[in-house]
C-alpha cells in the first residue's frame, strides 16, 4: 500500500500539507502530496526526528520512503493476540512483570476503544521498537564454545550475507564501521556463526539505542573505539527517559561480567596451536556433512592413495576438534564403501536376482541415511540463514557434539552394512543368503532388525523361485542362483534321474539338506507327471493364493520359531508324491510289472520255465549262429499258451520276448539264450537300463543252474531206466554204481545251491522289496528300494565283482556236470548198443531156429563175442577211467568251493557250506576243511 | 484521531481518541521505545494508513541514528 500511495503522490504533484508541528519545509512541501498522506507524514517524521533543514533531510527522506515501499515483510503475524503475547513475554523476560500486567490492562482498554482501526499494526510497531530487553540474551549452549566462537576473528569476512534489504546491510555496515562493542567486532562474521544471531539482533534491533549502549559498554570496558565519544553518549542518554538511562547504566555491569568471561575464553580460543585463526564451527559442520556423503570439502578430503579422510593440516582446527572430526568422518568412509559397492554391483550383469535385491536393501538403508543428512543440512542452513531477522533466539542449532550424538545410530548401522558387504563379496544366490543368515544371530536388537530386514529382502527372490518350483514345477532361474539345477539336454526318458539336480553350494544354510531334497523331489514329481506320464491334472486343487498366505519369506529363515514353511513343504511334498505313486501303481500298474519281472526273468513261474526248457531242449544245443529268433519266439509263444502264464494280462505277455546275446565262437544256444522284458514310459523310470541289465544277468545265472537241474534230473531218469537194462552186461555194474554215486553227489550239490539262491537270496529280498514298495513315500524311495533289492540279490547270488572267484568255481562245477552228462550219455549209448546188438543176435538166433537153421553161425558169434569183449575190455574201463577222473576233479572243485564259501563274509553262504557238507562227506577228504572255522583260522585264510 | 482534518467530531469521539492515544503512549513508555509524543502520533497515523509497522520501525531507527550522527557532528564542531 505504501507503494501505491507513493505513486499517487508523484502523480499528484501538489497538495495541502496539513501537518502539525514543524513546518519549515515549504520547499519540500511544494513537491509533496496533500496533507495527511503517508508521504507527508513520513516527511514530518523525518524532520521531527532529525530536526534539520530540508536539503539534508532529502536523502533520509528518500531513504525512508524507499524503505517503506520496498521492504517486503516476511511472515509477520497479523495477529494482534500474538503480538500482545510477544510483548508480554518480553516484558516478563526482563523481569518486569508489573509492566506486563499493566500492559495487559492497557491492551484491554485499547480493545475497548473503537478509535484505532489497525491496532495490531500499532502494537507491532511498538513491539519492534522495544529497546533493551534482549541485548544480553545470548544463546548459552552447554559449552563455552559459543562465546568463544563469536569472539574469534575470522579470516573469512563477508561470507554469505543473506540479507534481504539494503537498509539492513547499511545499518550493519554502519554498525561495523563504528566499530563498537565486541558484537561489532564480530559483526562481519555474524553470517557464519550460528550462535550469533541473537546477539547481533540485540545490536541492531535497538538501533541507535544499542549504539548508545555499545558506547556505554565500551566505555565500561575500556576498549573504546575511535568513533565513539562521550558527548554522543551524553546525547544518547538525553534522548531517553530516566528509566531507560538507568537501565542503560545497569546494563554495562552485566555485560562487563559477560565480556570478561568472554575475554578469558577468547584468550585460549582465538587461534589453534599453530597460531592459525580457528575455523568457525559451521564451516566445520559443513565440511563434516560433505564428508558424510563422501564428497571432498575444503578442508576434509579423501586421500587419494590411502583409503581415509584427511584434514588439511593448515586449516584452523585445533587438535581436539580434529580428532572429533576424524571420528565423524568414519561414518563418511562407511558410507563411501556401501555406496561404491552398490554402484559397482549395478554394473555387474551377472549379479542375479538375489544380489540385486541385496543392493536394493542397501539402497533403502542409504536413503534413510540421506534423509538424516538432509535434516542435518537443513538445520545447518537454517541456522546460517537466520541472521538478521527479527525472530527471537533459536535454540538447538547444530554443533559438532550434537552431530556426534545424532550420527551414532547411523554409524552403527552403516558399519554393519559394510561388514555384510565384506563378507558377501562375490557371492550370489543361496550362498549370499547363507552368509547373511549367519549375521542374523546378533544379540543387539537394532542390528538384528537391520539384518533381518536385509535378509527378508534378499530371500524374496529365492522364495519366489522356490514356491514357483514346488507349485508348478517350473524353474525361472536366469542367473543360476537357485539350488535346483536343470540340465535341459536330458531327454524325457531319464527325466527323473538326470534332469534335475541339487546345487549344493546354493542351498541356503537355513534350509536343511533334507528339506532341499524334498523341494527337489516335489518339483521333479510335477515335471515327471507332466512330461512322462502326460498327466496334466493339477496336483494342487487348492488355490495357490491361499497357500501363499500360509508361509511368508520370513518363515523361510525363521524356522526356529516359525514352522509355517516346513508345514507347507511337507504338505506339498506329500500331495505330489502321493499323486505320482498313485499314478504309477494304478495307471501304469507298476506292481504288476514288478511281479512279471519276478516270474519271468527271475524264473518265478516254475511251470512256464520248465515247459520252456523242455521245448528248447532240442533247439539250444545247436551252435549259436544256427538259432533263429523267430523260431525261438514261436517256442516261447507255445510255452506261454501251454502253461499258466497265459492267464497273465496281455500287456505283460506282449512285453516278454526272446533275446539272443552276443555269440562268440563255440557258443551253443544255451549260452546265448535269454528272455527279455520291454519297459517304457514311467515304468522305465524305475526299471532303468542298468536295472534291466542286472535282471538279465540274474536270468542268466538262474537259467544256467536251472539247466543243470534239468540235466541232472534227465540223467537220473535215464539211470533209472537204463541201469536195469545194462545190469546184465558184464562189468557194467560197478560203473553203474559209480555213476549213480556221482550223480547223487551232483544232485545234492545242485539242489542245495538252488535252494540257497531261490529261498535265501531271492525270496527274502523280494519280501523286503514288497514291503518297501507298499510303504514308499515317493518315487525316489521306490526307485531306491528296487535298486537295493537288485543289488542285494546280485551280491548274494555271487554275481558281483567280489564273488567272481566263487562264481567261476561254480561254473567250473557246472561244466563238469555237463561233461558228466556227456560221458553218461555216451556210455548209455554204448551200453544200449551192446544190448541191442545182443538182443539182435538173440532174435536172429531165434528167428533162424524158427526157420530150422542153426541159430547162429560161428562167424557171427565170433563177431558178437569180439564185440562183447571189446565192450568189456575197452569201453568199460575207459568209461570207468573217465568217470574216475571226473569224480576226482569234481571232488576237488566242490571242496575248493566249499572252502571259499566257508570263509565268506556272508553268513548265509557259510550255512550253505554246512548244508552242503552235512554229513562231512567232503570234510573227511580234505584236511583243511577239517580245521574249525573259528576266527583265528579264518584270519589265516584272509586273502 | 486518524483524521485530524475530518469533520468536527463530537466531543466524545475526541475524548475517546485522546484516551486511546494516552493508552498508546503508556504502552510505548512501558516498552521503552523512546518515542516522543509527536513522533508517536505521526507513526500511529502512518500505521493506521496501512504502512508496514516493521518497516516503519526500522525507518525510525535509521532516522534516529542519522540524527544522532548529525548531532554528534554538530556537537563536535
Amino acid at each position: 500500500m505504501p507503494v501505491s500511495h507513493q505513486n499517487a503522490l508523484r502523480e499528484d504533484g501538489k497538495s495541502n500539507l496539513n501537518v502539525g508541528g514543524t513546518s519549515n519545509n515549504n520547499d519540500m512541501s511544494d513537491g509533496m502530496a496533500s496533507g495527511t498522506t503517508s508521504a507527508a507524514l513520513v516527511y514530518k517524521l523525518c524532520s521531527h526526528i532529525i530536526g534539520l533543514s530540508s536539503d539534508v533531510l532529502t536523502p533520509s527522506y528518500q531513504l525512508a520512503l524507499r524503505t517503506l515501499s520496498c521492504i517486503s515483510t516476511a511472515a509477520i503475524e497479523s495477529d494482534e493476540f500474538e503480538v500482545s503475547e510477544k510483548i508480554k513475554k518480553r516484558l516478563v523476560k526482563e523481569k518486569k512483570e508489573e509492566d506486563a500486567v499493566r500492559f495487559a490492562e492497557l491492551h484491554q482498554k485499547l480493545k475497548g476503544s473503537i478509535v484505532l482501526k489497525n491496532r495490531w499494526a500499532v502494537l507491532c510497531f511498538l513491539y519492534n521498537l522495544t529497546g533493551l530487553s534482549n541485548k544480553y540474551q545470548t544463546k548459552n549452549g552447554p559449552h563455552g564454545f559459543c562465546f568463544a566462537k563469536f569472539t574469534m576473528t575470522s579470516p573469512l569476512r563477508n561470507v554469505g550475507f543473506t540479507n534481504t534489504s539494503k537498509s539492513y546491510s547499511n545499518q550493519q555496515s554502519r554498525a561495523v564501521s563504528t566499530g563498537k562493542s565486541l558484537c561489532t567486532r564480530t559483526g562481519s562474521e555474524k553470517m557464519v556463526f550460528t550462535s550469533l544471531p541473537s546477539s547481533y539482533q540485540l545490536t541492531h534491533s535497538g538501533g541507535s539505542v544499542d549504539q548508545g549502549h555499545g558506547n556505554l559498554t565500551d566505555s565500561g570496558n575500556g576498549s573504546v573505539c575511535s568513533n565513539s565519544s562521550s558527548s554522543r553518549v551524553a546525547h544518547m542518554a538525553a534522548l531517553f527517559s530516566d528509566r531507560e538511562k538507568l537501565e542503560g547504566i545497569l546494563v554495562p555491569v552485566t555485560t562487563k561480567k559477560v565480556i570478561s568471561s568472554q575475554v578469558q575464553k577468547q584468550g585460549s580460543r582465538t587461534s589453534n596451536e599453530l597460531g592459525v585463526p580457528l575455523l568457525p564451527e559451521s564451516i566445520l559442520l559443513r565440511e563434516v556433512l560433505f564428508a558424510f556423503q563422501g564428497i571432498d570439502g575444503k578442508f576434509i578430503k579423501m586421500q587419494p592413495g590411502k583409503d581415509k579422510f584427511h584434514i588439511d593440516s593448515k586449516a584452523g582446527i585445533c587438535g581436539q576438534v580434529r580428532r572429533q572430526l576424524l571420528r565423524l568422518t568414519e561414518l563418511g568412509w562407511m558410507y563411501n564403501k556401501v555406496d561404491k559397492f552398490c554402484e559397482s554391483q549395478s554394473y555387474n550383469k551377472t549379479l542375479g536376482l538375489v544380489g540385486q535385491s541385496f543392493v536394493a536393501a542397501l539402497q533403502e538403508e542409504l536413503s534413510e541415511y540421506y534423509r538424516l543428512l538432509a535434516v542435518l543440512e537443513s538445520q545447518l542452513h537454517n541456522d546460517v540463514s537466520t541472521e538478521g531477522t527479527y525472530v527471537s533466539t533459536r535454540s538447538g542449532s547444530l554443533t559438532l557434539h550434537q552431530l556426534v550424538v545424532w550420527t551414532l545410530d547411523p554409524f552403527v548401522r552403516m558399519k554393519q552394512l559394510a561388514a555384510l558387504i565384506d563378507s558377501c563379496h562375490g557371492q550370489k544366490g543361496g550362498a549370499l543368503a547363507s552368509t547373511l543368515y549367519s549375521y542374523l544371530h546378533h544379540a543387539d536388537p537394532s542390528i538384528h532388525g537391520l539384518v533381518r530386514h536385509v535378509l527378508s529382502v534378499v530371500v524374496q527372490p529365492i522364495y519366489k523361485m522356490l514356491s514357483h518350483w514346488i507349485f508348478s514345477g517350473e524353474l525361472e532361474d536366469m542367473y543360476h542362483e537357485f539350488f535346483v539345477a536343470v540340465n535341459p539336454s536330458v531327454p524325457n526318458t531319464s527325466l527323473w534321474h538326470e534332469k534335475y539336480s541339487l546345487r549344493k553350494t546354493m542351498v541356503p544354510s537355513f534350509l536343511s539338506l533334507s528339506q532341499a531334497k524334498k523341494v527337489l523331489c516335489t518339483g521333479k514329481a510335477i515335471n515327471f507327471l507332466r512330461m512322462v506320464c502326460h498327466d496334466h491334472t493339477s496336483v494342487r486343487p487348492r488355490d495357490e493364493q491361499t497357500v501363499r498366505a500360509d508361509a511368508s519369506t520370513e518363515s523361510l529363515f525363521n524356522q526356529d520359531q516359525d514352522s509355517d514353511f516346513q508345514r507347507l513343504l511337507e504338505a506339498i511334498y506329500k500331495e505330489t508324491s502321493c499323486h505320482v505313486l498313485k499314478s504309477m501303481f494304478a495307471h501304469y500298474k507298476f506292481t504288476d510289472h514288478l511281479l512279471a519281472m519276478r516270474r519271468y526273468l527271475l524264473l518265478g513261474q516254475g511251470d512256464f520255465i520248465r515247459h520252456l526248457m523242455d521245448l528248447l531242449h532240442e533247439e539250444l544245443p545247436k551252435s549259436a549262429n544256427m538259432l533263429y529268433l523267430h523260431n525261438l519266439s514261436g517256442i516261447l509263444e507255445s510255452a506261454i499258451r501251454a502253461t499258466n502264464a497265459q492267464f497273465d494280462s496281455p500287456d505283460i505277455l506282449q512285453r516278454l520276448d526272446v533275446r539272443l546275446l552276443e555269440a562268440s565262437v563255440g557258443d551253443s544256444g544255451w549260452d546265448v539264450f535269454s528272455l527279455d522284458y520291454h519297459v517304457d514310459g514311467p515304468i522305465g523310470t524305475v526299471f532303468t537300463p542298468q536295472c534291466m541289465n542286472a535282471y538279465l544277468r540274474l536270468f542268466n545265472a538262474l537259467w544256467r543252474s536251472k539247466r543243470m537241474e534239468y540235466i541232472l534230473s534227465g540223467m537220473w531218469q535215464a539211470q533209472m531206466t537204463y541201469s536195469r537194462l545194462l545190469r546184465t552186461l558184464p562189468g557194467v555194474l560197478p560203473i553203474l554204481h559209480y555213476c549213480h554215486f556221482i550223480l547223487s553227489e551232483m544232485v545234492h550239490f545242485v539242489q542245495q545251491v538252488q535252494y540257497y539262491i531261490t529261498f535265501e537270496v531271492m525270496e527274502c529280498s523280494w519280501a523286503e522289496l514288497q514291503q518297501k514298495v507298499v510303504s514308499a513315500d515317493d518315487l525316489d524311495q521306490l526307485i531306491a528300494a528296487h535298486e537295493a533289492f537288485l543289488d542285494c540279490i546280485i551280491t548274494r547270488a555271487l554275481l558281483d565283482e567280489q564273488s567272481k572267484d566263487v562264481m567261476t568255481q561254480l561254473c567250473a562245477i557246472y561244466d563238469l556236470i555237463s561233461k558228466f552228462q556227456d560221458i553218461q550219455t555216451e556210455f548209455w549209448q554204448q551200453g544200449l548198443d551192446e544190448i541191442a546188438a545182443n538182443k539182435a543176435l538173440e532174435s536172429q538166433v531165434n528167428a533162424k531156429t524158427e526157420m530150422g537153421k542153426w541159430g547162429v553161425t560161428e562167424a557171427e558169434l565170433e563177431v558178437r563175442r569180439q564185440k562183447q569183449l571189446e565192450f568189456k575190455k575197452k569201453t568199460v574201463p575207459t568209461t570207468k577211467a573217465q568217470l574216475c577222473v571226473l569224480a576226482s576233479s569234481y571232488q576237488d572243485m566242490v571242496q575248493k568251493f566249499l572252502l571259499m564259501i566257508a570263509d565268506h563274509t556272508d553268513p548265509n553262504l557259510r550255512f550253505l557250506s554246512f548244508r552242503l557238507d552235512f554229513n562231512e562227506h567232503y570234510k573227511s577228504r580234505n584236511s583243511r576243511l577239517q580245521t574249525s572255522f573259528t576266527y583265528q583260522h579264518r584270519r589265516r585264510y584272509v586273502k | 484521531m486518524a483524521d485530524s482534518g475530518g469533520s468536527g467530531s463530537t466531543a466524545s469521539t475526541i475524548l475517546q481518541a485522546k484516551e486511546t492515544f494516552e493508552i498508546i503512549q503508556e504502552i510505548s513508555r512501558l516498552l521503552n521505545t523512546g518515542l516522543d509524543t509527536e513522533t508517536l502520533a505521526i507513526c500511529v497515523r502512518l500505521c493506521e494508513s496501512g504502512v508496514n509497522p516493521e518497516a516503519l520501525a526500522s525507518v525510525i531507527r535509521e532516522l534516529r541514528r542519522e540524527s544522532a550522527a548529525v548531532k554528534a557532528g554538530e556537537s563536535n564542531h
